[in-house]
């Protein structure tokens, strides 16, 4: 029996079928005997939440526009359809071809977030493809690849993946699968071809490193072989407005989360925030140009039919052109009855022109990260808002009509008191007490007050990266605290697992000895675990336990300057010194401006060759 | 104002399309088509068209009905279809368009057709000519008030029940529109109550949409 035909005999068992079997506007179809090189481009979750990533669509379309190369889309199934793929010999295939990935040259995985990496493993599994990259042959084919904002410390993943692409891929990638191709011609060996792969700028092969460790479990050296680089650095776009962008998505019959055009207006973040892991990894800041933007919206809007446009970016309201770009994007967007949406926008320069110009378009949620509940712990982590701004914001939008304010803070921050729990619940009071001395506030409405807590994680790459994670014990009594200084039902509360965030930065702040923890946690069942309803933390714990490794170790450790940590011999660009500069003046509650009033001195315009601005 | 009516089939991978999912996959086909399509003048206005029927997920078709307006006048009803045309997704096509000609409630019942797969096409065959020839063929259905039993027999009309090797292959009219609607479902279910014989229904497909007169809406 064909594939086809087997995964069509038990689509309408399960919950929205049309996920599992392509055909989607926008698809891209191409002959296999016309193709050299087949890409497996896989999310490590379910199609709805996949299908959403704007970088999958990114290098799905730029691979796609060379006529001998064809990448095609594959996610993670639900469980209802995982349980008759099992049961029925289906193997995980891709969404164009409907082949099995097995069979593909690449299989590569975008990593966005820890709490994926099981599924990873369970594709794997699903596919038929071996999970260890040891048990997978010395033929070139089947190269497990991943990119990605996690893959910049790769280390708990090492056992499982042949490549790691740091960095941007837009370039990167083509490289790679040409040099795959010319290697394939020439009946080169997977290793021959992972020896040259490794060359390229970029290009981390994990099993050319190898890790000794001292006795008290902190890394002694890493040494390297077959003549890989010590350093292996990211890769960038340096001319970002001429950057390939697509003009086409594919759209889906069944509704994603992101069901909308994305268009993205700049890379990398000028604010420093200490804490965000995005900040530092996407440097330098670059933007594209207002004619661009307006260009490739207008692009995408007309070849998909969306009447929905969403910028994306780390902080839309930092783009030089704001005002122009949106006055255009505005003017397009109303005349074609679309809905513009305009996510990470910052509190402290929210104009009341600004403003003025969104109300135009379509009145949605008020969502602000204050992150710190006092000014004090705003310093530490550099968020630099004032509470003046965050009010005269809240006075413009009530003024404007809004009555309704979502607020974003985290918990467990470096040097972190009760004070500033409290100062959480405080900061949202004065919210709406500002609310009721306003004259011309929305009538017949009360205020409402959403705060929002999530557990903190220092992550690789910030100067947060060396902070130990507040143990549950901590978390709880923070949280507890939290719900007893909030007086009146005009604010509601909602905060993180704490066990969800543990296992976050483990994973985040691992080294290779995670790789079985991470192995026996999936045989254990584990997967889906960003998924409340899939979480298994005793499972985990007792990966942990079968392992002999000790989740404190990399949870709530302070990683010394000195120490080597295990994404060292990563180059993301920012160096060590800035980091270990940074941390030490946030513990002195001192704030550093942002990358337009001064340079910091990170370390990435000598990088780069160039100054970020001129 | 064009009140426009067009006819299209909703085959292959098509079927996957659940009702939900083809209002927001129409929407976006009207978008790529560029055609000026008439929006309502609300406070949100939107893309005015109409599904006259809704088509159960998995099921194939080849008479769904679209009504919609068009602002210009002067658009040939072939310029319609070849618009729409060049932006279906795989397995969706127009097959007319023409102007609304009968209302809404005309439309009385609907021609379906259905394979039913089995190892033994001959007990089979005996078992749905025993059903046939009940005088009554009660069902469960469920309604907005709870779950009602049905008479299906008075309404449905049998057109013909054929054997081939495979299968036993059904032809039937059952009641469609704003009043009374079966699904071929009913019978399968009922079918399958009254026999042991494992079977599997495909390929239901609906084949016309049709006036209390068996003549084809337009």
């Amino acid at each position: 029996m064909e594939l086809r035909e087997k995964i069509e005999k038990h689509l309408l068992e399960i919950q929205k079928p049309s996920r599992y079997i392509g055909g989607e506007v926008g698809s891209i179809i191409k002959d296999k005997s016309k193709v050299d090189v087949r890409f497996a481009f896989c999310f490590p979750d379910t199609y709805d939440i996949g299908m959403s990533h704007l970088g999958m669509k990114i290098l799905y379309s730029l691979t796609n526009e060379r006529e001998n190369y064809w990448c095609e889309r594959c996610y993670a199934p639900s469980e209802d359809f995982e349980t008759i793929m099992r049961e029925n010999d289906i193997p995980l295939y891709a969404l164009e071809s409907l082949d099995p990935i097995r069979d593909f040259d690449f299989i590569g995985f975008t990593m966005q977030y820890e709490l994926s990496y099981t599924n990873v493993l369970n594709m794997l599994d699903l596919a038929g493809i071996p999970v260890f990259s040891k048990d997978r042959g010395d033929e070139l084919g089947q190269i497990v690849i991943a990119g990605g904002p996690c893959v910049c410390n790769p280390e708990p993943l090492s056992d499982f993946f042949d490549i790691f692409v740091l960095g941007e891929g837009e370039e990167v990638n083509l490289e790679l699968m040409d040099l795959y191709w010319e290697m394939k011609q020439q009946g080169a060996s997977k290793l021959d071809f992972l020896r040259k792969a490794a060359q390229i700028e970029g290009i981390y092969v994990p099993r050319f490193y190898s890790f000794i460790y001292k006795d008290d479990g902190t890394i002694e050296r890493v040494e390297t072989s077959e003549g890989a680089p010590e350093i292996v650095k990211k890769r960038i776009i340096k001319d970002f407005d001429k950057v390939y962008y697509p003009e086409n998505f594919v759209v889906p019959f069944t509704e994603i989360v992101h069901d909308r055009v994305s268009v993205e207006v700049l890379r990398g973040c000028i604010r420093g925030c200490r804490f965000c892991q995005a900040g530092f990894i996407y440097r330098p800041f670059r933007e594209k140009h207002t004619d661009t933007i307006c260009r490739e919206t207008k692009c995408l809007c007309e070849n998909t039919g969306y009447d929905e446009v969403s910028l994306a970016s780390l902080s839309t309201s930092d783009h030089s052109e704001i005002d122009s770009m949106l006055t255009q994007l505005i003017d397009y967007t109303a005349k074609e009855k679309i809905n513009l949406s305009l996510p990470s926008l910052r509190v402290d320069n929210f104009s009341e022109s600004l403003l003025e110009k969104i109300k135009k378009v379509r009145k949605s949620g008020l969502t602000f990260a204050a992150e710190g509940g006092t000014q004090r712990l705003r310093d530490v982590i550099n968020k630099n808002v004032s509470e003046e701004e965050i009010m005269n914001t809240c006075r413009i939008a009530f003024q404007g009509g809004y009555s309704a304010v979502k607020l974003y803070f985290m918990m467990g921050l470096p040097t972190e008191t009760d004070e500033d729990i409290a100062g959480i619940a405080e900061l949202a009071q004065r919210i709406v007490d500002l609310f009721y001395s306003i004259e011309d506030r929305p009538k017949g409405r009360g205020v409402q007050v959403s705060v929002s807590c999530a557990t903190f994680v220092p992550k690789p790459f910030t100067p947060f990266q060396f902070e130990p994670q507040d143990t549950r014990e901590m978390i709880e009594h923070k949280q507890k605290l939290l719900l007893d200084s909030v007086k009146t039902k005009k604010i509601k509360v909602a905060y993180h697992d704490p066990n969800v965030s543990q296992l976050e930065v483990i994973l985040a702040k691992g080294d290779r000895r995670l790789c079985k923890v991470i192995y026996a946690a999936w045989k254990k069942g584990c997967k889906f675990d960003s998924w409340e309803e899939h979480y298994r933390f005793d499972k985990w714990l007792e990966a942990f336990e079968e392992c002999g490794v000790d989740p404190a170790f990399y949870a709530n450790r302070r990683f010394e300057y000195d120490e080597i940590l295990p994404w060292d011999h990563l180059d993301y660009f920012v160096s060590k010194e800035f980091l270990i500069r940074e941390n030490k003046t946030a513990h002195q509650s001192k704030t550093t401006p942002n990358c337009r009033q001064r340079c910091s001195g990170c370390g990435v315009n000598k990088k780069v060759g160039r100054e970020c601005f001129c | 104002m064009l009140r426009v009516r067009a006819t299209f089939e909703k085959c292959g991978r098509a079927k996957y399309i659940s009702h939900l999912d083809l209002n927001r996959c129409m929407l976006r086909t009207f978008r790529r088509s560029g055609l000026p399509i008439w929006y309502t003048e609300g406070f949100n206005p939107h893309p005015y068209y109409s599904f006259a029927l809704a088509l159960s997920l998995g099921f194939e078709s080849s008479c769904e009905i679209l009504d919609f307006n068009i602002t210009d006048d002067d658009m040939s009803m072939d310029e319609i279809r070849d618009k729409l045309n060049a932006v279906m997704p795989e397995g969706m096509g127009i097959v007319k368009v023409a102007l609304q000609k009968q209302k809404i409630t005309a439309i009385a019942k609907a021609e379906y057709t259905f394979s039913l797969v089995t190892d033994n096409t001959d007990g089979l065959f005996d078992a749905a000519q025993s059903l046939i020839a009940l005088p009554e063929i009660l069902i469960e259905k469920k309604t907005k008030k709870g779950i009602k039993e049905v008479d299906i027999k008075p309404d449905m009309e049998i057109l013909s029940c054929e054997k081939t090797s495979s299968s036993v292959d059904v032809r039937m009219y059952l009641p469609a529109g704003t009043q009374t609607n079966y699904n071929p479902t009913l019978f399968i279910e009922a079918l399958k109550r009254s026999t042991d014989i494992p079977f599997e229904p495909q390929k239901i497909r609906r084949e016309a949409i049709l006036c209390a007169d068996n003549s084809v809406f337009e």
